[in-house]
C-alpha cells in the first residue's frame, strides 16, 4: 500500500471499535467501584480511583472525540485551558500550606 | 491520515483528510476550551478547599453513590449511542442515525431523572446548598453539569427532528452531528471526574 493511500474500513468496523471502547469504559467503571468497596487504605484507593477516571476520560477523548487523529491546533486549544486550570490550583497551594 | 468508509453504494471519506480545519469544528473546540476553564476552576477550588479543611468526608457520606454509579453508566452509554449515530450519519444510514440520536436524548433524560430523584432525596433529608461547603460545591457542580446535559439533550433532540424530517442530510448540516457529539462527549468526560470527586472521595 502506498504511504498516503486511504485505508478502507467498513461502517461495521467503526461501530465495533466504538462498542469495544464502551465495554472498556463499563469495565473500568466496575473496577473503580470495586476499589471503592474493597477494604483498601484510603489514599491508595483514591489514587487508583482517580487513575481509572483519568484512563476513562482519555478513552473518550481519544476514541469518541477523535483526538487521536486530530491536528496539533486542536491539542493546543484543548490543553491550554487545562494547563491554566492546573496552574491556577498550583499557585493557590502555598496559601493552604502556610495557613496551617 | 485519511480514512475511507466503504458501504454497499458509496465510499465516504471520514476523519481528518482536509488540510484546513473546518471553522465549525474549531468553534466547538474553542467552546470546549472555555468550558474546561469553567469546570477546571470549579474542580480545582473544590479539591484545594477539601484538602485545606477537614470534615467534608462526613458530609459526602450522605450522597447516594449507587445512583451516581448508575448515572455514570447511563452517561457513558449515551456517549456510545452518540458515536453510533455519527457513524450512521457518515454512511447515510438515515433511520439508524435517527434511532441512535433518539436513544441519546432518552439516556440524557434518564440521567436528569435519576439526578432529580437524588436531589429530592437529599433536600428531603435537609441537605441544602447552605448545609455546608461540601453541599454548596455538590449542588453547584452537579447543577451546572445538569444544565450542560439539558443543553445537549435540546441539541440532540433538534438533530433528531431534523433527521426524521430529512433536513439533516446536506453536507454542512451533517457535520452538526459531529459537533453535537464533541459537546456531548465532553459533558461525559466532566462527569467521569465529578463522580469520584463527589461520590467516592
Amino acid at each position: 500500500m502506498k504511504p498516503n493511500e486511504p485505508t478502507a474500513i467498513t461502517a461495521e468496523s467503526l461501530d465495533r471499535a466504538s462498542i469495544i471502547v464502551w465495554v472498556w469504559l463499563v469495565g473500568l467503571l466496575g473496577a473503580g467501584m470495586m476499589v471503592f468497596m474493597l477494604p483498601i487504605p484510603r489514599t491508595p484507593a483514591l489514587l487508583l480511583i482517580f487513575g481509572i477516571s483519568a484512563f476513562k476520560a482519555t478513552l473518550v477523548l481519544r476514541d469518541y472525540m477523535h483526538l487521536k487523529g486530530e491536528k496539533m491546533l486542536i491539542y493546543a486549544i484543548a490543553l491550554t485551558p487545562l494547563l491554566l486550570a492546573i496552574a491556577l490550583a498550583l499557585v493557590l497551594i502555598p496559601d493552604i500550606v502556610f495557613r496551617r | 491520515m485519511s480514512t475511507a468508509v466503504q458501504t454497499a453504494s458509496a465510499e465516504i471519506q471520514v476523519g481528518h483528510e482536509t488540510a484546513i480545519l473546518p471553522s465549525g469544528k474549531l468553534g466547538v473546540w474553542w467552546f470546549i476550551a472555555s468550558e474546561i476553564m469553567v469546570f477546571g476552576g470549579l474542580i480545582g477550588t473544590y479539591v484545594l478547599l477539601r484538602v485545606a479543611h477537614g470534615g467534608w468526608s462526613d458530609q459526602a457520606s450522605h450522597v447516594n453513590w449507587r445512583l451516581g454509579a448508575i448515572n455514570t453508566l447511563v452517561l457513558v452509554t449515551s456517549s456510545l449511542t452518540m458515536i453510533l449515530a455519527l457513524n450512521a450519519v457518515r454512511v447515510e444510514r438515515r433511520e439508524r442515525a435517527a434511532r441512535f440520536l433518539l436513544l441519546t436524548v432518552l439516556l440524557g433524560l434518564t440521567f436528569l431523572g435519576i439526578k432529580s430523584i437524588e436531589y429530592t432525596h437529599e433536600l428531603g433529608e435537609g441537605f441544602t446548598p447552605a448545609s455546608g461547603m461540601f453541599w454548596s460545591f455538590y449542588y453547584i457542580m452537579t447543577g451546572l453539569h445538569g444544565l450542560h446535559v439539558l443543553g445537549g439533550i435540546i441539541l440532540n433532540a433538534t438533530l433528531y427532528v431534523a433527521a426524521v424530517r430529512g433536513t439533516l442530510w446536506s453536507d454542512n448540516r451533517r457535520a452538526r452531528v459531529e459537533f453535537a457529539g464533541l459537546y456531548w462527549h465532553f459533558v461525559d468526560v466532566v462527569w467521569i471526574f465529578l463522580f469520584p470527586l463527589l461520590y467516592l472521595a
